[in-house]
Order: structure tokens, then sequence, then C-alpha cells
């Protein structure tokens, strides 16, 4: 009867792995559209707006949800803080310390540094330009994102179930 | 007997989850990965199968006196 | 009873092996064998019986134990021989199936010819000069 229970158990933790694996590859496209959207609220900001960075910065954290709402939490509290870190290394520095807790991958971080090294230094033109250039590049690589999540999403549910029946199996 | 009939099962038990592994692992497109699999089971298995022919060949030996 | 439990592995063991089969014939191949393994080493604790009996038998009526050695010794070729020669045949390889039931007989005659020699030399001995 334990025996049963205990199998059951890794049969189950197997397919827990299963889905969370495949929920990472959801997560990846949502979140990626979720910060496109971002960093268009952010153009609107700064062509209509006037908003100097810090505040908007702010704002975005407010108006976001996690995962990214903390990562410009970070960049607003890096800008404020009294050690005087230009615009490009407060939003490295966030950037990079939070990436980790997105389901997001090297490709997107690449294209979000790049866009803070023009933040700040450049004038309001090229900013929109700049923002304009990272939003289509994120357009991209979500696509590429939905397609890898189609492909893997069931097979990883199945393989984490088979891996758990698999070891059950073989510890009878 | 009770020992080996379980052993049966375990045996097709693996064979079975093992082919449903390496097909789904072949979709995925990672077919490579999937031989993989598929040799370690067989190797286990064949860990298995060599283990009671020995056992058999040592009854036999004892039983038919040594040859 | 044991005859049933005996059927009874048998039947659920080819069902498995037909099921594995196609996806992939290998592991059919080694439940077969496995299978087979299993019911053979059930059998050999009741063939355990017989022979001690026989034993018994020919230590009783004076017969010279080598012979009686020799004779099992025959059917235990025998026996491995024709398992192994079936389960090669299973696996589609009739070419090795056939060598080894060669190699059986062959050691067979060879366990056979000290027997048939003391045979001649009785009846030589027992034919008048």
């Amino acid at each position: 009867m334990l025996k049963l229970l205990g199998a059951m158990l890794i049969v189950v933790a197997g397919a827990m792995i299963g889905h969370i694996k495949a929920r990472r590859l959801a997560d990846r496209p949502a979140q990626i559209r979720r910060f496109i959207r971002v960093l268009q609220q952010l153009e609107t900001e700064i062509s209509y707006g006037f908003t100097p960075l810090p505040e908007a910065m702010h704002k975005l954290a407010q108006q976001t949800a996690e995962p990214l709402s903390s990562l410009f939490a970070g960049i607003t509290s890096n800008l404020q803080s009294s050690t005087g870190l230009t615009v490009k290394e407060s939003w490295e520095q966030a950037v990079v310390e939070r990436w980790p807790y997105t389901a997001m991958q090297e490709g997107e971080q690449d294209i979000i540094l790049q866009l803070g090294s023009s933040l700040g230094t450049t004038d309001r033109e090229d900013q929109l330009k700049h923002l304009r250039l990272a939003s289509s590049q994120l357009g991209s690589m979500e696509s590429e994102a939905a397609e890898e999540q189609r492909r893997f999403e069931k097979m990883w549910r199945s393989l984490g179930v088979l891996g758990g029946a698999l070891i059950v199996v073989m510890m009878y | 007997m009770d020992v080996d009939v379980n052993a049966i099962f375990q045996i097709a038990g693996i064979g079975i989850i093992i082919a449903m592994i390496h097909t789904v692992l072949k979709q995925m497109g990672k077919e490579d990965m999937a031989h993989w699999v598929t040799l370690i089971g067989f190797i286990v298995v064949l860990f298995m199968v060599v283990r009671m022919l020995d056992q058999l060949f040592q009854e036999i030996k004892t039983i038919f006196l040594f040859q | 009873m044991e005859i049933i439990q005996i059927v009874g592995l048998g039947l659920i063991a080819t069902v498995l092996i037909l099921v594995i089969k196609e996806q992939k014939p290998i592991f059919a191949f080694l439940l077969a064998t496995f299978t087979g393994i299993v019911i053979f080493l059930f059998l050999i604790n009741q063939v355990r019986i017989v022979i001690q009996t026989l034993e018994l038998l020919a230590e009783k009526s004076n017969v010279n134990t080598i012979f009686l050695k020799t004779i099992l010794k025959i059917i235990g070729i025998a026996y491995i021989a024709e398992f192994g020669a079936q389960i090669v045949r299973d696996a589609g390889q009739e070419s090795i199936a056939s060598k080894i039931e060669l190699a059986g007989k062959m050691l067979i005659l060879v366990m056979a010819v000290p027997i048939i020699s003391v045979i001649i030399d009785t009846v030589l001995k027992l034919l008048p000069a």
C-alpha cells in the first residue's frame, strides 16, 4: 500500500516537473508581449508626456505586473539612489539582477540592455527611434518563442509523466 | 517465483515506457537523445536478463551434476 | 495447479511481447528470453526431484555411478542446447540456432564415446574367443 502511494507520488512529481517546464515555455511569449506594451507606454510618455526618466520608470513599475514591475522598480531605485550611477548603469544593473526571475532568455536581454545604453544619452527623437527598434526586435523574438511553445509544450508535459513512470517501474 | 513474475512485468513496463519516451523525443526533434535513452533502457534490461540466465545455468550445472 | 500458473504466465508474457514487438522489437526479444528463463527455472526444481529419485535407484541397483552421471550430463546438454537454439530461432537467426544444435549433438557424442567403447569391450568379452 505504502509502495503504491510512493509510486504515485513519484509520477505526480514527474508530471509537475513537466508542467513547470511547459509553463516556462508558455510564459516566455506572454512576457515578451507585455514588455513590448511597456515599451510602447514608455514611447507615449516620452513623446507626449515629456516626463523625466525616473518618473516614467516609476509609473511603469506601478502599472505593470510581476516580474516586470519589480524590474522597473529596481531601475527607479537605482536612478534615485545617491550613488550617482548613470542611466545606462542603473538600467543594466536592474535588468541583470532581475532577469533570472523572468521567463525570457539571452536574446531578449541583449535587446533590452542595448536599449538602456541609448536611453538617457540621446535626445528625444533618437530615444523614440530606439524604442521602436527594440519593440520590433522583441516582436520577432515573440513569434519565435510562440513557435517554440507550440512545438514543445505538450512534449515536456508528457515527458515529465513518462519519466516519473519510468523511475517507478525501475525501482519496483 | 513471485520475484521473477514481478520482474517480467518490470521489464515489460520499462519496454513500453521507453518506447513512448522514444516517440515523444523523436517528435520533439531530439532523435539522438531518444536513441541514448533507448540504449540505456536496453542495457538495464539486458543486465536483468543476463543475471537470471546466470542463475539458470548455475542451477542446471548443480542438478545435472556439474559438467 | 502449477501448470495453470505457468500457462497463465506464458499467456500474459506473450500479450506483453506482442504489444512491445511493434514498438521496440529488441525489448520483445529480451522479454521472451526472460520469460523462458523464469519458466525453465521453475521447472528445474521439479526435475531435481526426479533426478534424485533416479540417483537413489541407481545406487540401490549397483550400477556404476559413472553411467548415471554421463546420462545426466547428456540430458543437461540436450536441455540447454534446445533452450538456446529455440530462443535464438525466435529472434530470427536460424543459422545460429542450427549451429547451437549441432554443437549440442557433437558434445553429446563426445560424452557418449567412452560408454560406447565400454559396451563394445563388454560385448567382445562375451563373444567366444
